[in-house]
């Protein structure tokens, strides 16, 4: 009796806590997890420490900007479109009118696994239903790019929740790229939230050759919020291949007097890590 | 006898009777050559409806007996691999087919062929008599084909004119050529040439999965312009036919509402719902969706619920390999969601094989139903015909006969109206049911 009631007092403070810090909170060692990973990891080193693992299957990730302007959250969603495409089918809503199927192919994208939805520029509420179709229908990636067109939240709630229990119940990879400020029902859909804060522009003999990105995990109904991490989004140029990087992790003193760029990477030499 | 129409007209031959083609005369054929060929013929023209029908009865006799059946104007073909209850061997199972199609036909004599491969098949039921069963043993086809012209394949005339000019006569003799030398003298073509005079094409069924229409209508007592009057009718209508797409696995991809108005004319509104309603609850959801947008005018007096069906399940996915269905299980939805948003909407990049320097050429954009694989071409078929005009009364994708008139009131609550259930006018309930399908001879 009395063992039963330390397992029922056990059980109920694991409940409030997951309650409270969600499900993957406290967690049973032997705890099955239905032979399924829970997260997606994305092959770039910085993003995965970030959100431990990889971003999370079943879920809603949000690429939100800090601030307007230029953030390059669209230019992480395509390299993470880009990745997942290797592995497998993706769908790309194109809400923002920005995708460019040559940069994912620059990106390393395998185009043949890439469906891009084009519901039109500021189409919020069809883009959202169409990529909750197809995350029915099992699409295991799809990827949301919402322009800086405003849409009243009580349009989007009803698409969105739909995509939510969607993805929830495929087990897909959603992310969304969302401009500043964030939208409501957005932010509470969200179960993790990467706000992307520009750094700088990265130059080399006086061209932009990428974007400097400040990452910092805002929301997490995963794992304690505030991680930060910065990351390069290198741009292609002829015979450079675009591709993301985890800026702090890739920056040694040059040794050898090559250096490449000038502001904050004058100096430093470039090591691609996740190859 | 030969069917198509009148020889002055520019149509072809649909068919032929044993007569006819003995002179020459063949499917497809223009008619004034047929009528040349054989000028005593009696030339009898058709009435598509009536071909629908009987297509619609000899698809569902032999969908009765074969899990798959294809259908031609000319051919059949059913799917008789694995084994069947009642016919303990291929050969019981085409006669059955055999005998059930003569009774469909009401006096046809279909020549039944059963091989393990569709080439063989069709030249076995070729070789047939008519209510006879030619069958071919697996292993036998390359000696069954030897000794067949050269005719027969399913090839370039081209092809076949540089056959006869190497001094070959008949399938064996090319079936004894190297593949080698065959593919270095024709290309891919000529493997394909190999493979078919070996008996080993490999060519399956392409199922027909195309649309099949359903539709309820019920009609009210007296003219009704009452909005809950409307709705129990229109629940009524997606409940019955909500039954029936659960029992029979199959969903609806387009839904029509159609109210027949009194003294106006009809008042239609047709979608495909945002996904394949399978039962009665979803069916539900798209008609009250279709019911908002509809402003009728005068009082109702009748409701009709028209869908388009598919089966739910195009085929058997492969249960040991993850995600095997969920590329087709996509792309059918985004054929769905072309049809509801546009064509537009949904795309596949590829990249420009010459892109030149302007970077809007680096990629095009394409539908994203790729070629139809084996196994899937009867969903390309199927897509095409989404494609086209629903053959109902004038219905159109999101579009309403008639458009609401502002400053009118289109609903009033009648108080003598009847309650729903409880005394309300009887629906009479007409269902009525088109299949897409086929006549003439089998090929098992």
């Amino acid at each position: 009796m009395h063992t039963e009631t330390r397992g029922q007092v056990l059980a109920d403070t694991v409940a409030g806590l997951q309650r409270r810090y969600g499900s993957a909170a406290v967690r049973r060692g032997d705890e099955p997890d239905g032979g399924e990973r829970t997260v997606w990891s994305t092959g770039i080193p910085a993003l995965d420490r970030l959100a431990p693992g990889g971003l999370p299957r079943a879920r809603v990730t949000l690429l939100q900007a800090a601030q307007a302007g230029a953030s390059g959250r669209l230019t992480l969603l395509q390299a993470l479109a880009a990745r997942a495409s290797q592995e497998g089918d993706v769908v790309y809503v194109d809400v923002a009118a920005s995708l460019d199927p040559g940069f994912l192919a620059d990106l390393g994208a395998n185009l043949d696994s890439c469906l891009a939805v084009l519901p039109g520029r500021g189409r919020w509420r069809e883009g959202l239903a169409m990529a909750r179709a197809l995350v029915v229908a099992g699409s295991p990636w799809v990827g949301v790019a919402l322009g800086g067109e405003r849409c009243r939240d009580a349009e989007i709630e009803q698409a969105l929740n739909g995509l939510v229990e969607a993805v929830h119940r495929r087990r897909a990879v959603c992310v969304v790229a969302a401009p500043a400020p964030a939208t409501a029902p957005l932010a509470y859909a969200s179960s993790l939230t990467l706000s992307c804060l520009p750094a700088g522009w990265q130059e080399s003999h006086g061209d932009i050759t990428g974007l400097r990105v400040a990452l910092t995990v805002s929301k997490s109904r995963l794992h304690p919020p505030g991680a930060t991490d910065t990351l390069l989004l290198c741009y292609p140029r002829p015979y450079a291949a675009a591709a993301v990087l985890g800026y702090p992790t890739v920056m040694a003193p040059a040794r050898s007097g090559s250096s490449d760029g000038g502001g904050a990477g004058r100096g430093l030499t470039m090591v691609d890590l996740s190859a | 006898m030969i069917v198509g129409g009148a020889p002055e007209l520019r149509l072809p031959v649909l068919a032929a009777s044993a007569a006819a083609t003995a002179t020459g005369v063949y499917p497809g054929q223009s008619l004034r050559q047929a009528q040349q060929l054989c000028p005593q013929a009696a030339f009898v023209s058709v009435d598509p409806h009536d071909v629908e029908r009987l297509r619609a009865e000899v698809a569902t006799a032999l969908g009765g007996l074969s899990p798959a059946v294809e259908v031609g104007d000319e051919e059949s073909f059913c799917d008789l691999s694995g084994s069947h209850v009642l016919h303990r061997d291929e050969g019981r199972w085409a006669a059955a087919i055999a005998r059930v199609l003569m009774e469909t036909l009401d006096g046809g004599l279909p020549a039944v062929g059963v091989a393990a491969t569709r080439f063989v098949a069709r030249l076995a039921a070729g070789a047939s008599e008519a209510r006879h069963v030619r069958r071919v043993p697996a292993g036998g086809e390359a000696a069954f084909l030897a000794p067949l012209p050269l005719g027969m394949l399913p090839v370039d005339p081209a092809i076949g004119a540089r056959l006869a000019a190497l001094g070959l006569d008949c399938l064996g003799a090319v079936a004894n050529l190297s593949p080698v030398e065959l593919q270095r003298q024709f290309g891919a073509e000529g493997l394909v040439l190999y493979r078919h005079c070996r008996g080993e094409d490999g060519g399956g069924l392409f199922v027909d999965t195309g649309p099949r229409r359903a539709v309820e209508r019920v009609i009210l007592e007296g003219s009704v312009a009452d909005l809950e009057v409307l709705r129990f009718a229109a629940h009524r209508c997606a409940t019955d036919l909500g039954d029936q797409l659960r029992s029979r696995g199959m969903v609806a991809v387009t839904v029509a509402l159609v109210l027949e108005l009194e003294e106006a004319p009809t008042l239609s509104v047709a979608a495909p719902p945002p996904l394949p309603a399978g039962n009665a609850a979803e069916l539900w959801v798209a008609v009250l969706a279709l019911l908002g947008e509809m402003r009728p005018c005068a009082p109702v007096s009748a409701i009709r619920l028209e869908v388009e069906l598919r089966t739910a399940a195009g085929r058997q996915a492969d249960l040991w390999r993850g995600g095997d269905a969920q590329r087709e299980a996509v792309l059918a939805a985004a054929a769905r969601l072309q049809r509801r948003y546009g064509e537009t909407t949904l795309r596949r990049p590829k990249l420009a094989v010459d892109p030149g320097d302007i970077p809007e050429r680096r990629f095009r954009w394409e539908a994203p139903m790729g070629a139809p694989k084996s196994g899937t071409k009867a969903a390309g078929r199927a897509g095409e015909r989404a494609g086209k005009a629903h053959p109902g009364d004038g219905l159109t994708a999101r579009s309403s006969t008639q458009p609401a008139q502002k400053g009118k009131v289109p609903w009033s609550r009648s108080p003598t109206a009847k309650q729903p259930g409880r005394g309300h006018p009887r629906p009479t309930p007409a269902v009525q049911e088109t299949l897409s399908v086929c006549t003439g001879r089998v090929h098992v």
